[in-house]
């Protein structure tokens, strides 16, 4: 029931509100609300699978094999309600300065839902249809605010996705041909006997279509400038929230589909990722922009993560979990306090920087550990020399933004953004201190999310 | 016939790359179009069978498999969403920048670079 309405109630929301005029502060609110009812369900969802496991529903009863399934397993809920948290602190620094286009509210409801659909369906070809409703919002709201820079980045940012869009719908219609099946349970238990050779091929038609999403090395050339040319509010939702697909179809479908792949390739994964980390942060401390800083640090970022798949097993998938809520949560904090001034916002953007760098006691600690862990499982001394290189440069790209940022002697400095802005900022950094100072649900949350994959309890 | 939908999914596939890496802007557009066919030619390469339709079945009657149908119309109806929403894209970069060639974008960024490195300046006058 739940469920349901986790799915339908941003949906019909949004459907409605795109129809208002956005610039009305009323609006802006609804949208507000529609978005924080959809935390409060999807909280309320997760609290439930955790005590008592995964739920299904058959979407108009249908008898299974028939109709589409919707799935809320520890995973999927936990991605659903960390995306749409980021997105409610955006929406909520935009009413806060005022919403300047019709559209906005609307939309951000719409990807709200989208990305709620998402994470929480059972069935590869529904899975597409979500994941082009939640990127045609994000294209739209990259054009927010229509200036130059805006419509550049959008342009980019478009004509690069859909490319990925289309790569992974044919991805899909590969996993049609050789299983006979979409839903994900059934794709997973007929995947085994498929001939290699398709498999392999199939999957990496996934794997280039997610890695554009999540801005991987070699496919990560107009993320610096999506993320720099949109506006901070954007910024934080592209890589909070929509970043979170990447990531999210990376342990979906490498691990719950193709794991046998997926072992095939995990020193590639392993080696890829480890390119991202240096050629994120080596280039993030070149740059002089925080926006475009930050977006190349996006992109280390994910390469930790595709080590950590790469890894494999249940300390590398809690790692990859753990480490993609810590860095959603950093992101949204960081592009959104980057462009504001005055008291609190230094101190939470110092803290977000301490835990992008992963200095105790931020949530980035308990990431980076978990990281650490991951690596001497696999037993290997370059992947810990990779993390301690890694982290020394994001140390140092964090700070040279702090001290151009919040060290100036000009008229910035005396200069305060509204206090409520700089208390949403300061929530956003309480929450990631919480969680670096009591880390324990959110281990156990990503220990129990990496279980459900390795378990194979999809469907 | 499998295999002349392939060619035509790869030759279409290719030539939407191509035109991809155009300058001009409307040629992306017609790049991305012609990628989305390939992709819909997939689907109907790759799973469309022929029989009557799956409407009031009799036991042992040979019927179509209604499922890449769905999937192609659906894919179709996004596919067609998407591009009209690039189309506008494209109309109000060419509205707001005068222009249609990425190369005078990229000169945008370009400037916007210059602006940083100026400023990267400012703050290595202000240390000495």
């Amino acid at each position: 029931m739940l469920l349901s309405i986790a799915v339908l109630l941003p949906w019909v929301a949004g459907v409605l509100l795109v129809g208002l005029d956005g610039r009305r502060r009323v609006v802006g609110m609804l949208a507000v609300a529609a978005v924080g009812a959809t935390v409060a369900v999807l909280g309320v969802l997760l609290a439930q699978v955790l005590a008592s496991g995964t739920q299904t529903v058959v979407t108009g009863n249908w008898p299974a094999g028939v109709g589409i399934v919707l799935r809320a397993d520890p995973l999927a809920v936990t991605f659903g309600l960390l995306s749409v948290v980021v997105v409610l602190a955006a929406t909520v620094h935009e009413l806060i300065i005022g919403i300047s286009e019709r559209t906005f509210p609307g939309l951000v409801v719409l990807l709200a839902g989208a990305l709620t659909g998402l994470f929480l369906t059972g069935d590869v070809f529904n899975f597409y249809v979500f994941f082009e409703l939640a990127m045609t919002a994000s294209y739209a709201l990259t054009t927010y605010g229509g200036q130059r820079r805006q419509l550049q980045a959008a342009l980019l940012f478009t004509a690069v996705n859909l490319l990925g869009s289309f790569i992974f719908l044919i991805s899909v219609a590969g996993v049609y041909r050789v299983t006979g099946s979409l839903a994900m349970d059934a794709v997973r238990t007929h995947m085994a006997g498929v001939d290699p050779n398709a498999a392999i091929l199939i999957a990496t038609g996934f794997f280039v279509a997610f890695s554009v999403k999540l801005g991987l090395f070699p496919f990560h050339f107009w993320l610096p400038t999506a993320y720099a040319g949109a506006r901070p509010a954007v910024a934080a939702i592209l890589s909070g929230a929509v970043a979170n697909i990447g990531t999210y179809g990376l342990l979906r479908f490498g691990v719950g589909i193709f794991p046998d792949q997926l072992r095939l390739a995990a020193v590639a994964l392993i080696v890829l990722g480890a390119v991202s980390v240096i050629y994120g942060g080596v280039l993030a401390v070149a740059r002089g922009d925080t926006a475009e800083m930050l977006a190349y640090s996006a992109i280390g970022q994910a390469g930790y993560v595709l080590v950590a798949i790469g890894v494999g097993g249940p300390v590398g998938l809690t790692a990859a979990v753990l480490y993609s809520i810590v860095n959603a949560l950093n992101k949204a904090l960081l592009f959104l306090g980057g462009a504001l001034r005055g008291t609190f916002v230094a101190g939470a953007f110092a803290i977000g920087a301490f835990s992008v760098a992963g200095v105790p006691p931020m949530a980035g600690f308990v990431g980076k550990l978990e990281m650490f862990r991951a690596s001497i499982v696999a037993g290997s001394v370059a992947l810990v020399v990779l993390l301690i290189v890694g982290s020394a440069l994001s140390l140092i790209y964090m700070f040279q933004v702090y001290q151009h940022q919040f060290w100036r002697g000009d008229q910035l400095a005396t200069w305060a953004s509204p206090l409520p802005l700089r208390l949403l900022v300061g929530i956003l950094g309480l929450l990631v201190l919480a969680a670096g100072l009591w880390p324990e649900p959110l281990l156990a949350i990503s220990s129990r999310a990496a279980d459900t994959l390795l378990l194979g309890r999809i469907g | 016939m499998i295999l002349a939908l392939a060619l035509t999914a790869a030759f279409l596939f290719g030539s939407g790359a191509y035109l991809l890496l155009k300058r001009d802007l409307i040629r992306v557009v017609a790049g991305v179009m012609l990628i989305s066919q390939s992709a819909l030619v997939t689907i109907i390469g790759s799973s469309l069978s022929r029989g009557d339709a799956p409407i009031a079945v009799q036991p042992g009657e040979t019927v179509s498999d209604p499922l890449p149908q769905a999937l192609a119309l659906t894919a179709l109806v996004i596919g067609l969403a998407t591009v009209a929403l690039l189309l506008a894209l494209v109309h109000r970069v060419i509205v707001v920048l005068h222009t249609a060639e990425r190369d005078e974008l990229a000169a945008g960024e370009a400037a916007h670079d210059a602006a940083l490195e100026s400023q990267r300046q400012a703050d290595l006058d202000e240390a000495r």
